[in-house]
């Protein structure tokens, strides 16, 4: 029997993933969306870091203008959600990794876990900026 | 995705969580330096190879994530370009924040 894609003659359109407005919103759909948005921010965020390293590798005036963004108000603000996009992607990949190993996904883990999710990777972001801002 | 890819995502994922922690205690301590301050720590080799470590492992992660995001939600020949430009830029990004780490660390 043969697949009608095999068939010649022009191709039937794919179907696209996902259709997010047929499901009732629930907790593990949120942090699923804000794993790929965090993700996706990241993708933005690792730019800081190239910017930071090119202008390490190059000279002191390079340097200064990066040292000016990152101290700026914008640059700080910037830096706060990269760090906070990382954390929350960290402890969503860690739950997708229990996840993926056949642990957590009974009805009240599964939620449970999503919420620790997102306070988890909120908290750690505070704990990182208090330690970046207070210990010398 | 495949399972080439599946697997890759899952083994960067979990060198990531290490890396990771890493890369935030350093930058916490890079963030604070000035120009000579920077270049002195990255001289020393396991700072510098914890970083050549988090941006191999980052952006190959950050590549195949995005790939799965472009086969989502773009169809047709969007999606071959997207795919390619995806991986272009994830190259150059890598090369330029290997290139630049090594610099810094020999010179």
């Amino acid at each position: 029997m043969a697949s009608s894609d095999a068939l010649p003659g022009p191709r039937r359109p794919r179907p696209l993933s996902p259709h997010l407005s047929i499901y009732r919103p629930t907790m593990t759909m949120a942090m699923s969306i804000a794993h790929r948005i965090s993700g996706v921010a990241l993708y933005v965020g690792v730019l800081l870091l190239a910017w930071f390293l090119i202008a390490a590798s190059a000279d002191a005036s390079s340097f200064a203008v990066f040292s000016g963004f990152i101290s700026s108000f914008v640059g700080l603000i910037a830096l706060f959600l990269v760090t906070w996009a990382l954390f929350h992607h960290l402890v969503g990949g860690l739950r997708h990794i229990l996840w993926d190993a056949g642990y957590g996904l009974d009805a009240p883990l599964r939620d449970q876990m999503a919420w620790a999710t997102l306070i988890g990777g909120f908290a750690l972001t505070i704990l990182v900026w208090i330690i970046g801002l207070t210990v010398r | 995705m495949g399972t080439t890819e599946a697997r890759l995502v899952h083994l960067t994922s979990l060198a990531l969580v290490p890396l990771t922690l890493g890369f935030v205690w350093l930058m916490i301590d890079l963030l604070r330096k000035d120009y000579n301050g920077v270049r002195a720590v990255l001289t020393h080799p396991i700072p510098a190879i914890l970083l050549l470590a988090f941006i191999f492992a980052g952006i190959v992660h950050m590549e195949l994530g995005m790939r799965s995001v472009i086969v989502d939600y773009i169809g047709g020949h969007s999606r071959s370009w997207a795919l390619a430009a995806n991986t272009c830029f994830a190259a150059l990004l890598a090369l330029a924040c290997l290139y630049a780490t090594l610099r810094v660390a020999f010179t």
